[in-house]
């Protein structure tokens, strides 16, 4: 790894505490240690390239906020191959930034010739879970460093699903040795649009592998009779998300939480309330503890 | 022997969903409402991939829909936060129109967004080559000059005082290293014109054509970037710099008149647009070259 520059700080552990996803309408805030948060998230992608006003405000925020990188362009479940002039990037930046987390979804992204720029679900197969386990590890020889897996928001399940959401993870975590990013959000989508079993799958998951929670908000869709919930990340915490995220936080204990809002960005003192509601369920957790 | 969808391997998986994701409308009930009819968009089916996935009750080809929907919209939002300008002059239904054509011919090639507009001012050249819309594509190419600013790195400027230190007799040899990633944009349109008109907060009137032809500096500043209109002249100077030719040959070159020299050079030093001075005897090499700062 390549030594520290001048007045670079070392990067610290991220504290079991809540943070926020650090978007285009708080960089100047986070720059200047504004933020009264305990950590900061910003999208690996977004630091590619050599300058850029979101790259002088993370260079000046990393003075105050442990940080973490969380990717979204990987694909790593692809069958065609990682791209690997995206994972040396991801490198690059890795080593600009020094990240005390860096993650990537359980999905893929390409095939054919084309990018989708989205997070497109994996059948539960041993064959998926053995392509994703072994991309999970050609990342984490690549940058030296272990990596967390978030588990996806579904529209659909595929027939050809043999294993549970969460032993398909669980293999992943097993055969990679990566982490796990459990996003609570993504499982009430999963369970209104899937009939997803969000309790078992908080019981079950290897407690040991979680190492970051994200919490959002996504949009409520009618179709027919039906409601289909979108991911979009737009909104407030829903009731159901933070009662969920309670019986995550008594299964593994405080674990770093981001509040993640990325389209229609509010002021930052909603990011920071919706911070605090967290803080609040892992202090309490704490205090069952001691 | 075809296999049943729950035994199709990965790969076969991935093939399917890819295809229903292409741009274009797709062959199902949500066709209509996606473009107006008389858009003539290739069809897309989503059979196959729907024939993959568990039936509870909602419709496969309307969960499919949603992903068909996420992959433009984030294509298309790529594109807008690109091209703003360029979308608020054609307006949002014809510019999601165009999204979807040009996605056609270049698809995202890339997990990283930023480069989904890459090719977009060559394609929207040809498209609209010989129309009254010619001069979408220039603007198309000022607005990724501006993209490809807005992501890169700027060295310290040189003082203004570097140039003095130069011996007068060595000044006309001297190389002038101007930003790396400086964007030299000229137009027979008067492109800066209508940017400037469509920033945020601007009222988006109308430009007038005969305002003729515009040159177009985009540079890096403190807050993001900057753009400089420049006569015809004192942009040539700049190209040449830029191109690595003395400050005597750029000015040949150039046809920048001799008087109007001090100003341009008080203009490149004061804007922080040059980084090193270099007398050309020390960096003994061939025309077009950059020395080193």
């Amino acid at each position: 790894m390549r030594d520290a520059g001048p007045g670079r700080v070392p990067s610290a552990a991220i504290p079991p505490r809540a943070g926020i996803g650090l978007r285009a309408p708080h960089y100047e805030d986070a720059a200047a240690g504004r933020a009264d948060v305990a950590w900061l998230e910003v999208h690996t992608e977004n630091y590619f390239h050599d300058g850029g006003p979101q790259l002088r405000a993370l260079e000046r925020a990393r003075a105050h906020y442990p940080h973490s990188l969380h990717g979204v362009g990987l694909g790593l479940g692809s069958v065609a191959p990682l791209d690997r002039e995206h994972l040396a990037r991801v490198k690059r930046a890795v080593r600009r930034f020094e990240p005390a987390l860096v993650s990537e979804h359980a999905c893929w992204g390409h095939a054919g010739g084309e990018h989708f720029n989205d997070l497109l679900p994996l059948p539960y197969t041993e064959e998926a879970a053995e392509l994703l386990a072994a991309r999970v590890r050609e990342v984490q020889d690549f940058l030296g460093r272990q990596i967390l897996i978030e588990n996806l928001s579904s529209y659909f399940a595929y027939s050809a699903s043999r294993l549970t959401e969460w032993d398909f993870l669980a293999a992943v975590v097993e055969r990679s040795g990566c982490g796990l990013l459990l996003d609570v959000n993504n499982l009430y989508v999963n369970a209104v649009n899937l009939g997803l079993d969000a309790g078992r799958f908080i019981a079950s998951i290897p407690a040991a592998a979680v190492q970051e929670i994200h919490l959002a908000g996504h949009r409520r869709n009618c179709v027919g009779t039906r409601d289909l919930l979108i991911d979009d990340h737009g909104s407030a915490v829903c009731a159901e998300v933070w009662s969920l995220y309670e019986r995550a936080i008594a299964r593994l204990g405080p674990v770093p939480t981001l509040i993640e809002w990325d389209t229609d960005v509010p002021a930052l003192d909603v990011l920071v309330a919706e911070a605090r509601k967290a803080d609040t369920i892992l202090e309490r957790s704490r205090d069952l503890a001691a | 022997m075809t296999l049943p969808p729950e035994a199709l391997p990965l790969a076969e998986l991935q093939a399917r969903f890819a295809s229903a994701l292409r741009a274009g409308v797709p062959r199902s009930n949500e066709a209509a409402s996606e473009f107006p009819s008389d858009v003539t968009l290739p069809r897309v089916s989503t059979t196959a991939l729907a024939e993959c996935i568990v039936d509870d009750g909602l419709a496969p080809a309307a969960r499919v829909q949603v992903y068909r929907n996420n992959v433009q919209a984030m294509f298309e939002g790529a594109l807008a936060r690109t091209y703003p300008v360029l979308k608020r002059r054609v307006g949002e239904d014809y510019f999601a129109r165009l999204a979807v054509e040009y996605r056609q011919d270049h698809p995202s090639q890339s997990g990283d967004l930023h480069w989904v507009g890459m090719h977009f001012p060559e394609w929207l050249g040809l498209r609209a080559a010989g129309s009254d819309y010619a001069w979408l594509a220039d603007l198309a190419r000022l607005e990724w000059a501006c993209e490809e600013v807005l992501v890169s790195d700027s060295l310290p400027a040189a003082q203004a005082d570097a140039l003095a230190r130069v011996p007068p007799e060595d000044v006309a040899d001297a190389l002038l290293s101007l930003q790396p990633r400086l964007q030299l944009v000229s137009s027979a349109f008067p492109v800066w014109s209508v940017w400037q008109a469509n920033q945020p907060g601007a009222p988006g009137d109308a430009v007038d054509p005969s305002l003729g032809p515009q040159q177009v500096v985009v540079a890096p500043d403190a807050v993001g970037l900057v753009l400089h209109s420049l006569p015809v002249d004192q942009f040539r100077f700049v190209e040449e710099l830029a191109a690595g030719r003395t400050l005597g040959r750029a000015l040949d070159a150039s046809g920048l008149a001799v008087e109007r020299l001090a100003a341009t050079l008080a203009w490149l030093f004061g804007a922080g647009l040059v980084t090193a001075v270099s007398p050309r005897n020390a960096y003994s090499h061939g025309e077009g070259e950059t020395p080193t700062s």
